[in-house]
């Protein structure tokens, strides 16, 4: 049970205050509202540059880590396809040096032409280590665009390419902030050793008097439903092939968000789980397979990941996974099977619950989500689902016209 | 209502008073000791038993890991797939690690499930038959791993690294070969269980919500068997100092620099103050190396320098990924860095800013059942006294910058560090 209390500032941001005895921490967690799904299709990866200058100093502190670091703080942040989200953790004793580091930033940024420009090629530095670099790192970069036609899902977090984050200029990075980030268009999570009355008082002080603004977001297309199979063929330089399948599922607050993630833990999770029992502990085809949801906001993916044995063909590993699907949807969900799969579910709930971090951005993501029960209800929620549920979102998401597959060819396939 | 100063930082105060929850002790009937923090409410349960596993216990290369991968494939009683789907039924998840000095064997679970696992790990603790099916399926599974992971500049500087300051045939530095792997059987893996971990508990480690019944399921389950600690072996280095590398991978866009040395370890007077000298070069996001070589030039995603402490020595070392064609410069910098702290105090307010940091990393790293543990395991393998903690933060808070520069003299000197670099030519 994790207790908390919920209020709006008349600038309309949104507060939520957890109180934890038991630490001698304090966390502040604000979530923006804006992710790369709201960026413009021809100026793609900026949410997530932007993410980086938001440590370059705001309009009244010249650098942002320095006092912080000072008064034993650490952050970080991180953006994905929804939200940009950022997050510090000082000694409870030192949190009002937080709240004024992170009003600050809310009510405006230095905006430098030096630090824009380094961290553009610090960002593209990131892009090369994180997707062209390691193997196997462009498969999203292929994915992506084959499983979305026309929902904004189709491009990384980082960026389409490299270009899209050379381009970017100084008005570009001005005309974002002034309509991403203003309070309206917040979350700010006080969690850790805090009084309710301290933190109302502290935000009160630092954030009330902050301007409301006001948020336009491009408008974009659902993605429409996925009428035919489709295929992409990849070759890399890699020692073995990887096989990717997506699958079109429910969106986050969807009620059979919870079939499907218990859906997903039955092929994927646990070294019971069928796909590894089945394909790499009997038939030895997969060295490695995983199934999982991307758990976006608006409709995700589900997704089958597995690299190939040596020697093995993309056809007959393809082969054995819709075998296994179609075993699931003809043979069902033992009992044994579902409580294994709930249990499982409860245990990763409870340890997520250790660490007043993890809670508060649970707390702001339940926010964004216009569901707070859900911190508290989330374990009911699953544990309400039945095997007909998982059997019946089983038939919707692996039809097989709802499928993208990537083929990832090794070139050189190792020891073939 | 007066005017806020958004110019000035609020007033904040020195860590003072770390308030660190006792470990408590308890020993099993047949001797096994067990350390314990209890956390009420905190409704989940981790248990590690701690053996005389690590890889300095080996006699083949890959040996000690494959033992540790292979604990859960199977037992006189059960096969690998009851095994794993007992464990999963109770939401349970096993976990093996095996390091240098020791190795690991992880229980996660709720608290109302330990007495239904416990069977589980007795005979895992017992029982291990490592079916060849097994063996050859991890063997090829490990191969898979390990031809993608030659693929790493990451990996491959790492190792030649390592090798390269110990030696390459010691627990530290020698590297897992694919022969290596191809060689490990049956009984290779049998023999290092019967040795290392079979009724060769050392010790146990409780965290979360740890009461009384856990407690005496524990001793139920564990108090009977018989057991005896194995002995760590001894490690027979070959020290080299001033080597340069490069290690060719022509597809690749960004290079991985490394350099370091073999230093000294937690049982040194000097090691706490190493840690702050080091965090001033490259432990943390504001640290030396990232603002010149990230923040000012935009050479990389990130650089840091770290310090890692075996129970019988100690590395130092810098990592990066960089620019292929801007390597040259991030060497030179890098090598500038180190000379500036030779030369030049460290200013008074950067210096507070690393003790204040180093002190806040410090809470948050007590913050939690689970991470306050992984503080008393050093304390436990070093057997070092509980007042470890408030001596630490003594000594940091004491230390000044000219003994920095001193220590920066003695145990930063690049011409005995060691260079790998990864990447095309």
């Amino acid at each position: 049970m994790i207790p908390y209390t919920h209020f709006k500032l008349p600038n309309g941001l949104q507060v939520i205050h957890h109180q934890d005895e038991s630490t001698q921490l304090c966390v502040l967690n604000i979530l923006y509202n804006v992710g790369s799904k709201h960026e413009d299709p021809n100026q793609t990866g900026f949410a997530h540059l932007f993410e980086h200058l938001m440590f370059g100093g705001s309009v009244n502190i010249p650098e942002y880590d320095t006092p912080l670091q000072m008064a034993g703080g650490e952050n970080n942040a991180f953006t994905n396809h929804d939200i940009t989200n950022y997050y510090l953790t000082l000694p409870s004793t030192n949190i009002e040096t937080g709240f004024w580091l992170e009003s600050d930033r809310m009510l405006g940024l230095a905006f430098n032409q030096e630090s824009l420009d380094n961290q553009k090629s610090v960002v593209i530095e990131e892009f090369k280590e994180r997707y062209f670099n390691p193997p196997y790192g462009d498969v999203w970069l292929k994915l992506l665009p084959l499983s979305f036609k026309e929902h904004p899902y189709n491009w990384p977090t980082i960026g389409k390419e490299i270009s899209h984050i050379e381009n970017a200029t100084m008005d570009d990075v001005k005309s974002f902030f002034s309509n991403f980030y203003h309070p309206g268009n917040a979350i700010l999570v006080i969690a850790g050793n805090i009084s309710l009355h301290r933190a109302k008082e502290l935000t009160d002080k630092w954030f009330a008097p902050i301007p409301a603004g006001k948020t336009i977001r491009r408008h974009y297309n659902p993605e429409p439903k996925q009428t035919e199979a489709r295929v992409l063929t990849h070759h890399a330089d890699v020692p073995a092939h990887l096989l990717v399948k997506s699958y079109h599922t429910v969106a986050r607050n969807h009620p059979d968000y919870y079939a499907t993630d218990l859906l997903s833990d039955i092929l994927g999770s646990g070294r019971s789980a069928r796909l590894h029992q089945q394909l790499v502990k009997e038939r030895g085809i997969f060295s490695e397979i995983d199934c999982y949801l991307t758990g976006d906001v608006e409709p995700g993916l589900l997704v089958i990941e597995g690299k190939l044995s040596a020697g093995i063909q993309i056809e007959e590993a393809e082969l054995a996974i819709n075998e296994l699907l179609s075993q699931l949807l003809h043979t069902g969900i033992p009992e044994a099977e579902l409580n294994k799969v709930k249990n499982k579910g409860e245990t990763t709930l409870r340890f997520n619950d250790i660490g007043v971090l993890n809670k508060a951005m649970k707390l702001a993501y339940a926010c964004l989500l216009e569901n707070m029960e859900l911190v508290n209800k989330e374990a009911d929620y699953y544990q309400q689902v039945s095997g007909d549920d998982i059997l019946r979102v089983s038939n919707t998401i692996f039809a097989p016209h709802n499928c993208s597959t990537l083929y990832y060819l090794a070139s050189k396939h190792a020891n073939a | 209502m007066p005017t806020l100063n958004r110019n000035i930082a609020p007033p904040s105060s020195d860590i003072e008073g770390i308030d660190l929850r006792e470990l408590s002790t308890f020993t099993l009937h047949n001797g096994i000791p067990v350390y314990y923090i209890h956390t009420p409410n905190s409704a989940v349960l981790k248990v590690d038993l701690v053996f005389n596993g690590g890889i300095r216990n080996q006699n083949f290369a890959g040996q000690a890991s494959a033992t540790g991968s292979m604990l859960s494939e199977g037992t006189e009683v059960l096969s690998a797939k009851q095994l794993a789907e007992e464990l999963d039924a109770f939401g349970a998840y096993l976990q093996s690690r095996t390091n240098i000095d020791d190795s690991l064997l992880s229980l996660y679970c709720l608290p109302r499930f330990l007495h239904s696992c416990m069977p589980l790990v007795v005979d895992i603790l017992t029982n291990c038959t490592f079916p060849q099916k097994e063996l050859d399926t991890y063997k090829r599974n490990a191969i898979q791993r390990y031809l993608v992971n030659s693929q790493r500049n990451g990996f491959l500087a790492s190792r030649a690294f390592y090798s390269s300051i110990f030696g390459n045939q010691n627990a530290y530095g020698a590297p897992v070969n694919q022969i290596d792997y191809e060689n490990i059987s049956r009984e290779t893996v049998l023999s290092f269980y019967n040795q290392n971990i079979r009724g060769r508990i050392k010790y146990i480690m409780l965290s979360g919500e740890v009461d009384l019944p856990i407690l005496a399921v524990l001793q139920n389950h564990l108090g009977s068997l018989p057991n005896q600690t194995a002995e760590p072996k001894p490690i027979e280095k070959n020290s080299q100092t001033g080597h340069s590398l490069f290690i060719e991978n022509p597809t690749s866009v960004q290079s991985t620099l490394k350099m370091g040395c073999e230093w000294v370890n937690r049982k040194h007077p000097d090691f706490t103050k190493l840690q702050v000298l080091n965090l001033a070069l490259g432990g943390y996001f504001g640290s030396r190396l990232m603002r010149n070589i990230r923040e000012e030039k935009g050479l990389t995603y990130g650089i840091h320098s770290s310090v890692e402490s075996y129970l019988e020595t100690g590395v130092f070392y810098i990592e990066t990924e960089i620019n292929n064609e801007l390597r040259e410069t991030g060497l030179r910098e890098i090598r500038h860095e180190l000379d500036v702290l030779r030369t030049n105090l460290i200013p008074e307010d950067e210096l507070s800013l690393v003790k204040n940091y180093m002190l806040g990393s410090f809470l948050r790293g007590i913050d939690g059942p689970f991470s306050l543990m992984d503080r008393y395991k050093m304390i436990i393998d070093f057997g070092f006294t509980y007042d470890y903690f408030s001596k630490f933060v003594d000594t940091i808070k004491a230390v000044r910058a000219s003994e920095l520069r001193e220590l920066a003299n003695q145990y930063l000197n690049e011409e005995l560090m060691t260079t790998v670099i990864a990447g095309k030519k």
